[in-house]
């Protein structure tokens, strides 16, 4: 087992390198320059000597080979530089929204697998009856709808019926749970609901073949109660692909809620990575794409143990 | 039905309002909350562009002179930090009186010595300091501070608007030994005389002040504090003040956002409007056929109805009064009876769309002609408008394709000359003709040889225009200077054609009931300060 741990962190280096090859050449490839955004604008005082010393100020003078190296040693040291749009330390930047993308991933994680796994199984046991049905008339639904849509509804049916906007400013959990919970828990549902249509569908159809293998006829032949065939058997190999789903689908929520964040006005790296891009902030979009790589390769990683740990056949192959 | 009678009684109440607690008594106390679409790079306004900067961050500053908080206009100026001042009879020497027991918020005395340093940085920047508005003060000789409460500029020649350019809602005063000390300290700290003292600023969510017990102006202000939340998207804005999360934006939203807040709340919302020194242009790329032809400008200009296209697209965009190169209802700007002389904005519009074809024919423009329109791809007032100019050039016979770039590569484009015609942007922080005519000047400059000004990306040459720029803003009295705008004004849109105006922007500001102190101006970089606001019970 640790031949294969150690196998798989070391793929992740040339996964990384080549993500930051790609991100590094293709945002100078992409029209635009953050000077003139910055310092033109809608400015008629812009002068071409000020745009050329901020070139100069932030080394966007120099060769792009040299400004490659320059940010790859940066990372080597764990030193992503400072934001070319602020100035500010770039994981000061991360640092500040993390903590609100990581408890949205994760509540919205919760919700999703609170609701997928009871209704997926449900589903698949009653199969073809008015509850299973329902539930995926439910998860359809749920995957027919944007989560950013749904938070515009929750916005709006607060307003209307209640007269009452939830927070606008991130108060994090251990400051007062509370007033967190008021600001998270309408984004954490808006999303969670979507997540939950696309692992419950993964559920059903998981539990369903895994219901039709042998063994669990054999199980069931030898007299075993369902209640255990189910957890013990069922589930536990019909997990498989359901866990990759719900993996993927936290890594995509760390830096892919771009919508909802703007709906529920959210800090967190959605927003981050759309400015960033938006305001042609090389070093904040390099070290943006670098994490969010990073958090799927991870999250990867971590699935590729839990099937290990799942199913033994993995790690002995 | 009942959401229609309640919005009408909301826009009456509106149109009945006056300016937000002109007979009121100010009450004490309270948190400001206010809504930001954007957010400040860097925290040295003498450095960016952005109104993200002067919104949360004006309170904290004080300026040399500034614009009347009470005046609609946006145009008159008084004074701030300094208490009088004279002009010498030649017009190049302004002394400046400054306020005494002014405070620095750590205590300090301010005087001219800070003055003098904070605008040696802006007009004088040293190597590695940009200064983005340099520019509008080439022609400061000298800053001198003779004593601790005298400042003098020497101007190497008259200019009429120098008293206007020292309002600048960027010129904050700096404390000159932390400039001495590192010019570029402003850029991460805080440090001013203003009416509130900064508390915090989490970057992506909020920046809050509170009061500034020791403010010059004893009495002042009247808030406890206030609260700027950074947030980027419209309907977020609106939400936040229908659910009284904020209680204003300084910016502006749109009609349809206007109405829908007076629907929703009724008497709990005052909208406050104005004409916005804000305006899109269509810029013809002089250097591509047939665009360098000015019968072919004056066509395009000719095809547009300004005064329907007015009526129509004000009901849904931020974009309203017909207007030449000045902001209706100020100075410098032209009467309407003036301005349906000059192209494209006639009264008869089958005349103006006929000489348009004449013109189109001889110079050799066949029907149907296409070319690409490159448009911004900022929703409003950008993609109405450029349907709608779309819509009115094909009423000549022209065929448009619009290409919709986003910000950075529209820019780029801008600046590189890559476009036939495009849209283009202009946002004054004042209304003052050296400002808003600066962008037009064509003139070789020290920037580029070439002779293009770094803004004007028409890329025209006319030394004449340049001429009646430098001649109105040098002329000291006021009808002199209005004949000269007039002019330029003329050459410009109308004998050249070398850019057209749209539609003048129209900025709406719905707010809750209980801001008063607040009076809306031209310009959404102007009356940020917040000394007058207060809130009502």
């Amino acid at each position: 087992m640790g031949k294969y741990i150690v196998k798989r962190l070391l793929l992740m280096i040339p996964t990384l390198l080549g993500v930051a090859v790609l991100i590094f050449f293709l945002m100078r490839v992409v029209p635009g320059d953050i000077v003139e955004l910055r310092f033109a604008g809608e400015s008629a005082f812009a002068s071409k000597e000020n745009l050329d010393k901020e070139r100069v100020r932030l080394g966007l003078d120099q060769p792009i080979w040299k400004q490659f190296l320059t940010w790859i040693a940066g990372i080597v040291r764990l030193d992503f530089g400072k934001s070319m749009w602020t100035g500010a330390p770039i994981l000061e930047e991360i640092r500040l929204r993390f903590a609100l993308s990581l408890q949205l991933a994760i509540m919205s994680t919760l919700i999703a697998v609170l609701l997928a796994i009871p209704l997926g199984v449900i589903a698949a046991l009653k199969q073809d009856t008015w509850v299973d049905y329902l539930v995926r008339i439910v998860s359809i639904a749920g995957l027919a709808t944007p989560s950013f849509w749904l938070g515009i509804v929750f916005i709006l049916g607060l307003l209307i019926v209640f007269k009452w906007l939830p927070p606008m400013v991130y108060t994090p959990l251990w400051v007062d749970p509370w007033q967190n919970l008021l600001q998270l828990i309408w984004p954490a549902l808006a999303v969670g609901y979507r997540y939950s249509a696309v692992a419950t569908r993964m559920t059903r159809s998981a539990m369903l073949e895994v219901l039709r293998e042998d063994y669990i006829r054999t199980a069931r032949a030898k007299g075993l109660w369902d209640k255990l065939i189910l957890s013990r058997h069922a589930l536990k190999n019909a997990m498989l692909p359901v866990l990759t789903v719900i993996a993927l689908e936290f890594a995509f929520l760390m830096g892919g809620l771009v919508v909802t964040e703007q709906v529920f006005n959210l800090n967190g790296l959605g927003l981050l990575f759309v400015e960033a891009v938006a305001h042609r902030d090389y070093t904040l979009t390099q070290a943006l794409v670098m994490l969010v790589a990073f958090v799927f390769i991870f999250v990867n990683f971590l699935v590729d143990l839990a099937y290990a740990w799942i199913d033994p056949r993995i790690r002995f192959r | 039905m009942k959401r229609l009678g309640v919005l009408i009684a909301g826009l009456v109440a509106m149109a009945l309002a006056g300016p937000a607690g002109a007979q009121d008594t100010p009450r004490f106390g309270g948190e400001l909350i206010f809504a930001v679409p954007s957010e400040m790079p860097s925290y040295d306004a003498h450095r960016e562009s952005t109104f993200g900067i002067v919104h949360p961050m004006a309170p904290h500053y004080s300026t040399l002179l500034r614009v009347d908080p009470m005046d609609r206009s946006g145009s008159k100026v008084v004074g701030d930090l300094a208490e009088s001042w004279t002009v010498a009879r030649d017009g190049r020497t302004y002394t400046f009186r400054l306020r005494r027991g002014v405070k620095f918020h750590d205590g300090a005395e301010f005087t001219s010595r800070d003055a003098k340093a904070t605008y040696d940085k802006i007009a004088f920047p040293p190597l590695g300091v940009a200064s983005e508005r340099k520019g509008a003060y080439v022609n400061v000789e000298a800053i001198e501070a003779p004593d601790p409460y005298t400042l003098v500029f020497r101007l190497k020649w008259p200019q009429g608007s120098f008293l206007s350019s020292l309002a600048s809602p960027w010129n904050w005063i700096y404390k000159a030994d932390i400039l001495a000390k590192d010019m570029r300290w402003y850029e991460t700290h805080v440090m001013g005389t203003g009416p509130f003292v900064f508390v915090e600023h989490v970057k992506g969510s909020h920046w809050v002040g509170k009061r500034n017990p020791n403010y010059w102006d004893k009495g002042k202000p009247y808030l406890g504090g206030y609260r700027a939340l950074f947030i980027k998207d419209s309907a977020a804005q609106v939400a936040a003040i229908r659910g009284e999360r904020a209680h204003i934006q300084f910016r502006g939203f749109s009609p349809a956002e206007r109405d829908s807040l007076v629907a929703a709340l009724g008497p709990k919302i005052t909208v406050q409007e104005s004409p916005w020194d804000c305006v899109l242009l269509v810029t013809m790329n002089h250097e591509k056929k047939p665009f360098d032809d000015k019968r072919v400008r004056r066509a395009l200009t000719l095809a547009l109805d300004r005064y329907q296209g007015s009526q129509a697209l004000s009901k849904i965009a931020i974009v309203k009064e017909v207007a030449g190169v000045q902001v209706p209802g100020t100075p410098f700007a032209t009467p309407p009876a003036e301005l349906e002389k000059l192209a494209g904005y006639w009264r008869d519009l089958i005349k103006s769309r006929a000489e348009a074809r004449r013109l189109l024919k001889e110079a050799g423009v066949p029907e149907g002609f296409v070319f690409t329109f490159k448009n911004r791809g900022v929703p409003m007032p950008y993609e109405p408008l450029g349907v709608w100019l779309i819509d009115q050039w094909r009423q000549v016979g022209l065929n448009v394709t619009q290409e919709v770039a986003e910000s950075a590569k529209w820019f780029a484009d801008l600046r590189g000359g890559d476009f036939e015609v495009a849209m283009d942007a202009q946002c004054g922080y004042m209304v003052e003709p050296d400002l808003d005519l600066y962008k037009f000047q064509s003139g070789p400059t020290s920037a580029d040889p070439r002779g293009i000004s770094d803004a004007n990306y028409t890329r025209y040459k006319d030394s004449v225009l340049d001429e009646l720029y430098v001649k109105q803003g040098r002329a000291i009295d006021l009808e002199e200077r209005k004949k000269y705008v007039r002019e330029f004004e003329k050459r410009l849109l109308d004998e050249e054609v070398h850019t057209m105006y749209t539609l003048q922007w129209h900025r709406i500001i719905p707010h809750n009931s209980r801001v008063k102190g607040w009076t809306v101006t031209p310009s959404h970089y102007l009356n940020n300060q917040l000394d007058t606001v207060w809130l009502a019970e």
